[in-house]
């Protein structure tokens, strides 16, 4: 299969950094305090927990969220406020208190992202069900919003008629 | 599957902290409040399935690499500055 990914995770302790070896984006380094931890992990993959952030490189909107727990459990990911400024989720007290967050304004969103095969303009973003981070615990949870208001297939680019 | 009845007000409790009250009862809708710790996630169940269904969908058609989808995202920002 072409598409499957063949990370390799090796640890490095000593410098605080997690190496990893893809196919998709040749071998790089993570600082360890860079790890994302999820104790919900992403729905329908309850078992990974722990993910990092690759940004895909300068000037795209896009970054991959690379699962630490299986090599080729990746997502493609992007800020949903650059493509949707009136994005406005809701975050209750009690997610904030799961997140560890103090300070509302200091979480980041991100929603999955679906490419369809050689469609790539007609890619879409999860925003019924975003990624809420906490950038200072490092904790993330993927919450589920109004199904009336948002859907788990928004295009991210201007639709052409 | 266990079966109960319970009236307007009562309540049921699931292991030890979970707890899941019958609010209201009108006609054939059943409005619940629902008390559990932040790792038991409460979802409407048809809802968590399509969230579920997307996220592995996407996580499968994760493409090879992201330059085909960033050149059109260039490509519709640049184009639309243009038209302006």
């Amino acid at each position: 299969m072409k598409n499957e990914t063949n990370l390799k995770l090796k640890a490095v302790d000593e410098e605080q950094k997690i190496k990893l070896k893809t196919t998709r984006f040749g071998e790089i380094e993570v600082p360890r305090e860079n790890v994302i931890h999820m104790p919900g992990g992403v729905l329908g993959f309850p078992g990974y927990k722990d993910y990092i952030l690759v940004p895909h490189k300068e000037n795209s909107p896009f970054l991959w969220y690379q699962s630490l727990d299986d090599p080729a459990l990746v997502f493609v990911v992007i800020n949903p406020l650059i493509f949707k400024p009136d994005y406005d989720v809701p975050i209750s007290s009690a997610l904030m208190e799961s997140l560890g967050a103090e300070k509302i304004e200091e979480l980041e969103l991100l929603a999955i992202v679906t490419v369809p095969k050689d469609r790539p303009q007609d890619m879409t973003a999860n925003l019924l069900g975003p990624i809420v981070i906490d950038p200072v615990k490092r904790l993330a949870k993927q919450i589920v919003l109004d199904p009336e208001r948002y859907s788990t297939k928004t295009p991210i680019l201007p639709q052409k008629k | 599957m266990l079966v109960l009845t319970r009236k307007k007000g009562e309540s049921i409790i699931i292991g030890d902290d979970i707890r899941v009250y019958v609010v209201d009862v009108k006609g054939k809708q059943v409005r619940l409040g629902i008390e559990a710790p932040p790792n038991a996630p409460v979802h409407r169940e048809e809802v968590y399935r399509i969230i579920q269904l997307e996220n592995q969908y996407a996580a499968r058609e994760a493409p090879l690499d992201l330059n085909q989808a960033s050149d059109v995202w260039k490509e519709e920002k640049e184009g639309g500055k243009n038209e302006k």
